[in-house]
């Protein structure tokens, strides 16, 4: 399903299936990774999260580490899936572009009252620049835990200074996910940026808040639609 | 748009299975697809007589007196855990010499074996088994611990946060933790951490210069054999067999760089050696690394995965649709 208007639903799909599997396979198996994380940590028992009832297993390292291995498997195929896939059909809209860190500053701005919003393309500018960060801390992440399962899995006696490496930028990469993760979920939380949430969920987002905050997106869509070599409008 | 890739659907599976199994066939397929490298030791528990004329047996002293003052001075007073309040103070206790403490990193157990009417008793020097995947090591959050090229399982105290990771892990619970002193005083002294964890590095430092380490070099009746693995193995078993002996270690835990050869099976010895805390047992231990084997392919293999899926995707949504482009 490609992003279209559904004039008579009073809709536009903004996310298709495809696009809603990859966001809910990495947003689901990162939880995974982060919670598996933290247990890897020594704290499930000093804190009491081996007493809650189904969390028994937190303090098992080895359990909790086969967990964040099938997670980590979901997570980097979803990963390199995305990236590889809307790389080669040049989907570039949630591809920073220049003027978008300024562009980010002016609309968080007027979240607290103070101007106008620009009008937006599909995408806001800070959720380009959101993409690329959480692009390189996933590959960050990815590319450090690779390592560690190879050391884990074939090579124990593996370069110290290598293994030290993977694992603090695999640490820091774990706090700076966190932390976006949390900026992701914050930015949801702001009125005007609410609207969009759900089409994360079914893929459609209201026509009308689409044409008054995203005309960019809207024109060049419904232009393509007049069109019936470029799209398809229905309704 | 761009030219869009031509893949058929039957050829795409022969490409993307015949990847999966070239790249399944790159990873080993069990843990330490690599040999164990570096160093061994055999301990002979029938040459140990557990230097009767001493009142530390040697290797014990010798121990000591190399890594005694190692150990800082724990902070006064140590801080209190949140929520649980458990501090580990062996400061104090500095002269315990019948289990393994973060001073005490060797000791002689004693057993008491008997059979057709007589008791035996025998002496065994334990520290760590210096593992050949050792999970203390591998999962260490912080890579405070690591498995050297020459074999020793070496803690280093100006990393380790206290956590007991590595004590959880070791199949005899090895480490041995002072609370009070290291790197966790400097972060979150109440919440996270609790002191430096301790145990035998196999003197990595003396080793590394072609020493041996100083349990070894101290024994006065050779009871323990040190060199490269490959020989301190073939002398075990040349050992085991000439005498009727029997080894442990060999195949604990998924292999150790440490033998034990006992007149007497382990399993005797197991039943009459003091153990718990900082005294372990000769119980058979499975390596639990193993249990994570298949699925840490997985993850190896899961690049190739999301990449032929793309590869894949790509190809069904170019050949099915021209309205790729936008502003996705």
């Amino acid at each position: 399903m490609e992003e279209r208007v559904l004039e008579r639903k009073g809709l536009v799909v903004r996310h298709s299936l495809l696009e809603r599997i990859e966001h809910w396979a990495v947003a689901l198996s990162g939880l995974v990774l982060v919670a598996t994380g933290f247990f890897e940590l020594p704290v499930a028992r000093r804190y009491f999260i081996t007493e809650i009832p189904g969390l028994g297993w937190s303090g098992d390292y080895i359990t909790s580490l086969n967990i964040h291995y099938a997670a980590s498997a979901v997570f980097i195929a979803a990963a390199l899936f995305h990236l590889v896939h809307h790389g080669l059909l040049r989907h570039d809209g949630m591809v920073p572009r220049r003027g978008d860190l300024r562009a980010s500053v002016e609309v968080i701005r007027t979240f607290f009252g103070k101007g106008e919003e620009p009008p937006f393309d599909k995408y806001l500018p800070e959720q380009r620049l959101a993409w690329a960060g959480m692009a390189v801390i996933m590959a960050l992440l990815i590319l450090s835990g690779l390592v560690k399962t190879w050391k884990n899995l074939v090579d124990p006696q593996m370069s110290p200074a290598l293994v030290l490496t993977a694992t603090w930028v695999h640490n820091g990469a774990f706090l700076l996910f966190i932390l976006a993760f949390a900026a992701h979920i914050g930015a949801l939380i702001l009125k005007p940026n609410r609207p969009m949430v759900r089409s994360i969920f079914t893929g459609g987002v209201r026509l009308d808040y689409a044409r008054k905050r995203h005309p960019l997106w809207m024109s060049r869509l419904e232009g393509e639609s007049r069109d019936p070599d470029k799209g398809k409008k229905e309704g | 748009m761009s030219e869009s890739p031509k893949i058929s659907r039957r050829g795409f599976l022969k490409v993307a299975g015949g990847v999966a199994i070239a790249a399944g066939a790159g990873i080993p397929g069990t843990a330490g697809a690599k040999e164990p490298r570096g160093a061994a030791t055999l301990i002979d528990i029938g040459r140990c007589d557990g230097c009767p004329n001493y009142e530390i047996p040697l290797c014990v002293a010798a121990c000591r007196e190399r890594y005694l003052s190692r150990v800082p001075e724990p902070v006064d007073p140590i801080p209190k855990l949140f929520p649980r309040g458990k501090v580990e103070d062996w400061s104090k206790r500095k002269n315990v010499f019948d289990r393994l403490t973060p001073y005490n990193r060797i000791y002689v157990q004693k057993a008491a074996v008997s059979g057709d009417g007589k008791v035996r008793e025998f002496h065994i020097p334990r520290r760590c088994m210096h593992c050949d995947h050792p999970a203390c090591a591998t999962l260490c959050p912080f890579s405070a611990n690591k498995k050297h090229e020459n074999g020793a399982v070496v803690i280093d105290p100006d990393l380790c946060f206290g956590g007991a990771k590595c004590r959880d892990l070791c199949p005899w619970a090895i480490p041995q933790r002072q609370s009070g002193i290291g790197l966790y005083l400097h972060i979150l002294p109440t919440l996270a951490g609790n002191g430096v964890l301790f145990k035998c590095d196999l003197c990595h430092e003396r080793i590394e210069k072609n020493e041996l380490p100083v349990c070894v070099a101290a024994c006065h009746r050779e009871v323990m054999t040190f060199g490269p693995r490959e020989a301190v193995f073939a002398e075990a078993e040349k050992r085991a067999a000439e005498t009727g002996g029997f080894l442990y270690g060999k195949n604990e835990n998924g292999g150790t760089s440490t033998l034990y050869l006992s007149p007497v099976p382990f399993e005797k010895l197991n039943g009459v050696i003091e153990k718990g805390p900082g005294k372990p047992h000769f119980d058979p231990v499975k390596p639990r690394m193993a249990e994570t084997n298949a699925l840490a392919k997985a993850v190896l293999l899961s690049p190739l995965v999301g990449l032929a899926a793309a590869w894949f995707g790509t190809a069904v949504a170019a050949s099915g649709s021209e309205d790729g482009k936008g502003g996705k």
